[in-house]
């Protein structure tokens, strides 16, 4: 804790001295908000970490092999991951829920154990080494803008036709087909905007370490439980809610972190008292005002049951 | 002809349960669409509108071919729909609802999203403005704009979907049920709004099992059975055909249909008052094993039984009629204790059933037989019998029992070993109703035991029923099939929306035209 100290007293102290912390926020933020989109458009998709990989891996390698500038790496390496979703999602999105989310995870696995961890070009186990075009500290300047320039499109997209069709595909697919939508066309562009997004943000990622490291934590199913933790602590409903999740669970380890070993046990804790007195997540409808469970001493609901 | 079909067919399996319909819905009319539970009338919609493939046959909305057309090309068209379950978006307001309805006029607006220029703003302006308009239209104030669906009193969801519905610029309206679980002066306010929008110029397809609101507000009514149109006419027509009545009160009621009334017409609430009136031999017993008094039960906002009171003396076979969701099955539901009542008392020899759990209902002897059987299709029917004792684990006994339940019923005796789902329905309902005698029933309460099966079988379920009866088990039977129920019955109450309209002894009601009027409404 005390290091967010400097956060107060010196802020542009604590600005330099966090640089890898605060773009981890950012880039954490982009995915949160890709899986937002996601989720908006009643898709329980899994797949974030395969296209941050495809980012990711394809943005280095351009930039090892051919020494082309990052701009043209992160765009190309981006829009490569939103033509692999295109590709994923026309057989997976015929799937729905827990279904669609298991299909996810076999994409993501697939792709981090069958390829990267089997092909040489992508180091294998060993990883990437980024010395070239890594760029700690001028990144963070690009992962900001970029996650602001994101939240507004995406919030915006919400707000029209297509953010209309994908609320009501997220309520009653059935009854969404009814008012003439489109229902598998809707579902594609999320799915495809969302890899986007995952891919770019994976793109940065690399940029902002020397290192790509293939391990589960980072491209597997841990990372993409973590990236549905975002949205779930946050709340799903609002573009801001999966921000604020991942905003929180990059902190925790600052936050826990004179816990030693027993941090995770904490942050476990964390997260589920979290989710017990506000199954909507933080941000969710209703404001920031707690609910508290019916089962909770002096609860409203109980009071009712029982008088 | 604003809609067309021509021979549509969809089978499910071996249920027929479409089956080579052709119907012609006429520019500007409001066509009736009836038929008895299971005819296949919600089928035949999810054919029209695309949610269920086309197996043979073709439909034309105008010039617009729609066989084999995907729902959301289908609705484009021009054909919207409500649902008989509501299905609107719940967590969005109802404005938002209405706009989303609006989806197939509006032009993708991304790009304005994105630039948010002034410009753009007119358009949405104006669209939440056409949103509030329809609202109005349906009746709903301007205040239930920005409350979220789920938030809405039942009547006013339904009305808020046929706002969505309307939202489309629909050419043909499919109304699925639009008007059940309403009470009568939410049903007028229902067939006012259909009238209203029809002299709008609006073509509407009604579906409905409220008669009376159909014969009222249709010029033209289809009826379908079995999967098949069995008449199509003026409500005059359809109300007097010896084939529509059959259907609905069932068979072996030959005779009842030649001591059936004229042509009635629309009728008016004020006529089924008068003719809730109790017939001369309904004496309730004195002592009675089931004493059922001033129930009411309800679904959330949705009235179901609304202060029905009636008993049962030991001994007896009483029948509960009426058409379909009149409340019939919510009583026995409430009986075995599966649902609570709101208010009312019902005992069951001294046992209080609107406290009791459901599982100690069932140890003092009142066993309900569910509708739709719900037997363990995967397991044989000698498992189905076991599964039903198992928390006895008396052994011998428990053999005993079974051995005598398959003697009651040889031909589950003879399939002991094929597996439930393979019996034909009239067998799975005697499994059903074996099952529920394994439980030593004193009062048996059986759940549409003819539902959706052959002519044969209803006589040999009736007949197993008759003979149960014989062996000294007490009998509290719900049906469709009115005119066969009447016949084994002691006593027969009529309910309908909730309430029981007559009572009486099974002769009696069985000649009693107001049991007519009380399924066809005419």
């Amino acid at each position: 804790m005390d290091q967010f100290i400097s956060l107060l007293t010196d802020p542009v102290a604590f600005w330099n001295s966090h640089t890898l912390l605060i773009g981890q926020i950012g880039i954490n933020g982009i995915i949160a908000t890709s899986m937002f989109l996601v989720l908006y458009s009643g898709q329980l998709s899994l797949a974030a970490p395969g296209f941050m990989a495809i980012g990711a891996y394809v943005s280095v390698l351009m930039g090892n092999y051919w020494h082309t500038p990052g701009v043209l790496n992160t765009v190309t390496a981006a829009l490569l991951a939103g033509v692999v979703g295109l590709l994923v999602g026309l057989p997976v999105l015929r799937l729905r829920g827990v279904f669609l989310a298991i299909a996810t995870i076999g994409f993501v696995e697939a792709l981090r154990l069958g390829v990267i961890l089997n092909v040489p070009i992508t180091g294998e186990g060993l990883g990437l080494s980024n010395t070239l075009s890594a760029d700690p500290l001028g990144g963070i300047n690009v992962i900001i803008v970029s996650l602001i320039v994101i939240v507004i499109v995406v919030w915006r997209l919400t707000k029209g036709r297509l953010g209309n069709a994908w609320a009501a595909i997220r309520q009653d697919e059935l009854a969404a087909l009814s008012q003439g939508i489109n229902v598998a066309r809707y579902k594609m562009i999320a799915f495809v905007i969302s890899a986007l997004m995952a891919g770019y943000a994976g793109a940065l990622e690399a940029h902002l370490f020397f290192n790509v490291d293939p391990s589960d934590a980072q491209y597997g199913v841990t990372r993409a439980v973590q990236i549905l933790t975002f949205a779930v602590l946050g709340g799903s409903g609002f573009v801001l809610g999966p921000i604020v999740g991942a905003l929180i669970i990059t902190l925790l380890p600052y936050i826990f972190g004179a816990a030693g070993d027993y941090i995770n046990v904490l942050a476990g804790i964390f997260l589920i008292v979290v989710i017990v007195f506000r199954p909507q997540g933080i941000v969710g409808r209703g404001g920031l005002a707690l609910v508290r469970p019916a089962w909770w001493p002096g609860s409203r609901v109980r009071a009712a049951s029982t008088g | 002809m604003l809609l067309r079909l021509d021979d549509v067919t969809r089978h499910f399996g071996g249920v027929h349960a479409v089956d080579g319909v052709s119907l012609e819905v006429e520019d500007g009319s409001i066509q009736g669409l009836i038929g008895p539970n299971g005819a296949g009338k919600t089928t035949l919609v999810n054919v029209i509108t695309g949610y269920t493939r086309f197996q043979a046959g073709r439909a034309w909305l105008q010039a617009d071919e729609l066989t084999g057309l995907p729902a959301y090309r289908i609705a484009a068209l021009g054909i919207a729909r409500t649902f008989q379950n509501i299905r609107l978006f719940k967590d969005l307001t109802a404005v938002e609802n209405v706009l989303i309805g609006m989806h197939t006029r509006r032009r993708d607006d991304t790009l304005a999203q994105l630039a948010t220029l002034p410009i753009f703003r007119g358009a949405q302006r104006s669209r939440v403005k056409d949103a509030y308009a329809l609202l109005e239209t349906v009746g709903l104030p301007t205040s239930v704009g920005t409350r979220h669906a789920a938030t809405l009193p039942y009547g006013d969801q339904r009305r808020l979907e046929i706002a969505r519905a309307l939202a489309l610029k629909p050419r043909l309206l499919i109304l699925d049920e639009p008007a059940a679980g309403m009470n009568p002066s939410e049903k007028q306010g229902v067939r006012e709004l259909i009238e209203r929008l029809n002299a709008d110029g609006l073509t509407v397809l009604l579906i409905d099992h409220d008669m009376r609101l159909v014969m009222g507000v249709c010029k033209h009514i289809a009826v379908l059975n079995f999967g098949k149109k069995i008449a199509d006419g003026t409500p005059e027509e359809v109300s007097t055909d010896a084939t529509v009545i059959k259907a609905y009160l069932g068979t072996g009621g030959e005779r009842e249909v030649s001591s059936a009334p004229g042509a009635g017409g629309v009728n008016e609430e004020t006529e089924v008052e008068q003719a809730a009136v109790t017939s001369k031999a309904a004496r309730e017993p004195e002592k009675a094993i089931l004493d059922v008094d001033d129930l009411t039960v309800s679904y959330g906002a949705v009235v179901a039984v609304r202060g029905v009171s009636f008993r049962v003396a030991k001994g007896e076979v009483v029948a509960l009629i009426g058409a379909n969701g009149a409340g019939k099955s919510t009583i026995l539901n409430t009986l075995s204790g599966i649902i609570r009542p709101e208010s009312g008392r019902a005992s069951f020899d001294g046992l209080d059933l609107t406290n009791a759990k459901a599982s100690s209902i069932v140890k003092h002897g009142l066993v309900q037989v569910p509708e739709g059987r719900e037997i363990l299709a995967r397991q044989t029917v000698l498992e189905n019998l076991e599964l039903a004792t198992w928390a006895r684990r008396d052994g011998a006994a428990t053999r005993t029992r079974i051995d005598a339940v398959l003697k009651r019923f040889p031909i589950l005796g003879e399939r002991r070993d094929l597996s439930a789902g393979s019996l034909s329905g009239g067998e799975q309902q005697m499994l059903a109703i074996a099952r529920g005698l394994l439980a030593r029933p004193r009062l048996l309460l059986l759940d549409e035991p003819s539902l959706g099966l052959a002519p044969q079988m209803v006589d040999e379920v009736f007949r197993a029923i008759e003979e149960i009866h014989k062996d000294g088990t007490t009998i509290l039977l719900v049906e469709q099939n009115a005119l066969r129920a009447l016949a084994i019955a002691d006593r027969a109450y009529v309910i309908e929306t909730g309430r029981i309209l007559l009572s009486g002894s099974g002769d009696d009601l069985l000649h009693n035209p107001a049991v007519r009027r009380a399924y066809l409404g005419g």
